[in-house]
């Protein structure tokens, strides 16, 4: 069994002298790219007011991240859809793969969830520049007093770390596990860890996207100009 | 334990391009697609409240024309039942009109039938009375008939005056007799006239047996009528003049 801690290249590309190795996860990802990006274009191309079982599961799952953004964030989806949508079904898809056999899924090595907490990290940034501009999305960083500066930006860093570290743990322990029981045990006694493995994954899948979410949220609420909270007189 | 910052670029862009990928080809489409069909259904909705507000109105407008047919079947049917009475008192008039008028002609056809039936009778009486007046006749004695009928022709002519008299005298007499006379009847009869007239006047004798018994004289102005016949005619006479003033009555 190979060691999960290391990545190995599957080839390179490039001059001798300049060559970039291309990982086993980058060349899973592409495929995961491939079925998704060509699913949803046929998909898209089949569109009608009266849909067929594709379309309505598609359907299904727009609502639902519509409905979970909106519920967590208390705003308009559209704005964060494609962003927490796409990162929900990628690592989704990611996680699961593991169950196609010789397949490691993406996430199970370090560079794929760093690249993902970096893109929450970035989005973030984007989304709190977006929603309150520069001086709203620094002025968060001070908030509830200045003192908090170095904390709050500390925290900006390692929440997305911490999402990283959460991610790879759990994906690649149960990679891990399952190989170390299927090297030691029969055929079939992995079986149920490899189910449990995918509930992990699911469960992983949503806990990356809506913390990505409350994430971006929080920016952007902390980017907008600061009421005084009205009290009601009844 | 390794991390390559290549896999760690690569990856990212693969996410962002991923990104951008479905928004485009998947969460764009669908989320337009939803938004379509529910703006759809929005649509769908207001036209059917729009359709069940514009049949409300109609329903309504329904039940107002119902209400005023309602009114208007009742003016027909008062207007109807008025020309109905109205028909009726002017057929009942009319029927009455004709009935005083069928009552008068069938009173009157009735008193015709009733004149008509009398005068046939008092015809079929007087041909019964002559017939019973001719055999009672012919039961008589014949001179002593004869001579009672001379006597009552004299005292006719005596009744007369005598500047009636004496112009008779000077005229053609016609004797009608019921019976044939002979000579020595026909010369009684010439005295007894000559005896009222004072001289022998012109006669002449003729038979004429409707007149049952009795002498009539007849000339060209003057008519004397002294037979059964005659007393028949007057007395018949007499009893149309006594019917006519009790059917007046």
């Amino acid at each position: 069994m190979d060691n999960p801690l290391q990545s190995v290249p599957l080839f390179m590309v490039g001059p001798v002298s300049f060559s970039v190795p291309i990982m086993a996860s980058v060349v899973v990802t592409w495929a995961i790219m491939a079925v998704l990006v060509l699913g949803a274009a046929l998909l898209s191309r089949r569109l009608t007011l009266v849909p067929s079982k594709a379309q309505a599961m598609a359907e299904l799952l727009v609502a639902t991240v519509d409905q979970q953004i909106h519920d967590v964030t208390g705003a308009a989806p559209a704005p964060y859809r494609a962003f927490v949508g796409t990162l929900f079904l990628f690592i989704l898809i990611a996680n699961w793969s593991s169950l196609v056999p010789g397949v490691t899924p993406p996430t199970a090595t370090m560079e794929t969830p760093a690249a993902l907490a970096a893109i929450v990290f970035l989005s973030i940034i984007v989304f709190g520049v977006r929603g309150g501009g520069v001086g709203g999305f620094l002025r968060g960083f001070a908030l509830p007093n200045p003192v908090m500066i170095p904390l709050n930006m500390l925290e900006s860093v390692t929440r997305s770390f911490s999402m990283f570290v959460r991610l790879f743990g759990n994906v690649m322990s149960g990679v891990f596990v399952i190989a170390i029981v299927g090297s030691l045990a029969a055929l079939l006694v992995p079986i149920p860890l490899m189910v449990l493995d995918l509930l992990t994954g699911a469960v992983q899948a949503y806990i990356f996207a809506v913390l990505s979410m409350v994430f971006i949220t929080s920016a952007v609420e902390k980017g907008k100009p600061q009421t005084a909270p009205e009290i009601e007189e009844s | 334990m390794t991390f390559d910052l290549w896999t760690l670029g690569f990856q990212t862009a693969n996410v962002l391009v991923l990104i951008w990928l479905l928004h485009r080809f998947f969460w764009k489409p669908v989320a337009a697609l939803i938004a379509d069909r529910q703006a759809s259904a929005a649509t769908l909705l207001d036209e059917a409240e729009a359709k069940r507000t514009e049949a409300e109105a109609a329903l309504a407008e329904v039940a107002e024309a119902r209400a005023g047919l309602a009114a208007e079947r009742d003016a027909m049917l008062a207007i109807a039942c008025k020309d109905t009475a109205a028909a009726r008192e002017s057929l009942l008039a009319e029927a009455r009109a004709e009935v005083e008028t069928l009552r008068d002609t069938a009173k009157t056809a009735r008193v015709r039938a009733a004149e008509t039936l009398k005068a046939n009778a008092m015809t079929e009486a007087q041909g019964l009375a002559l017939t019973i007046a001719a055999q009672l006749a012919a039961r008589l004695d014949g001179p002593a008939t004869d001579a009672a009928f001379l006597g009552w022709l004299v005292q006719g002519l005596r009744a007369l005056t005598d500047a009636e008299r004496t112009a008779l005298a000077g005229v053609n007499l016609e004797v009608v007799s019921a019976a044939d006379q002979d000579s020595a009847a026909q010369g009684r009869i010439a005295d007894a006239i000559a005896n009222v007239l004072g001289a022998h006047a012109a006669l002449t004798f003729r038979t004429d047996r409707a007149l049952i018994a009795g002498y009539e004289i007849h000339s060209a102005h003057f008519s004397l009528r002294n037979s059964w016949r005659a007393d028949l005619d007057r007395i018949a006479a007499a009893l149309g003049e006594k019917g006519d003033l009790s059917d007046a009555a």
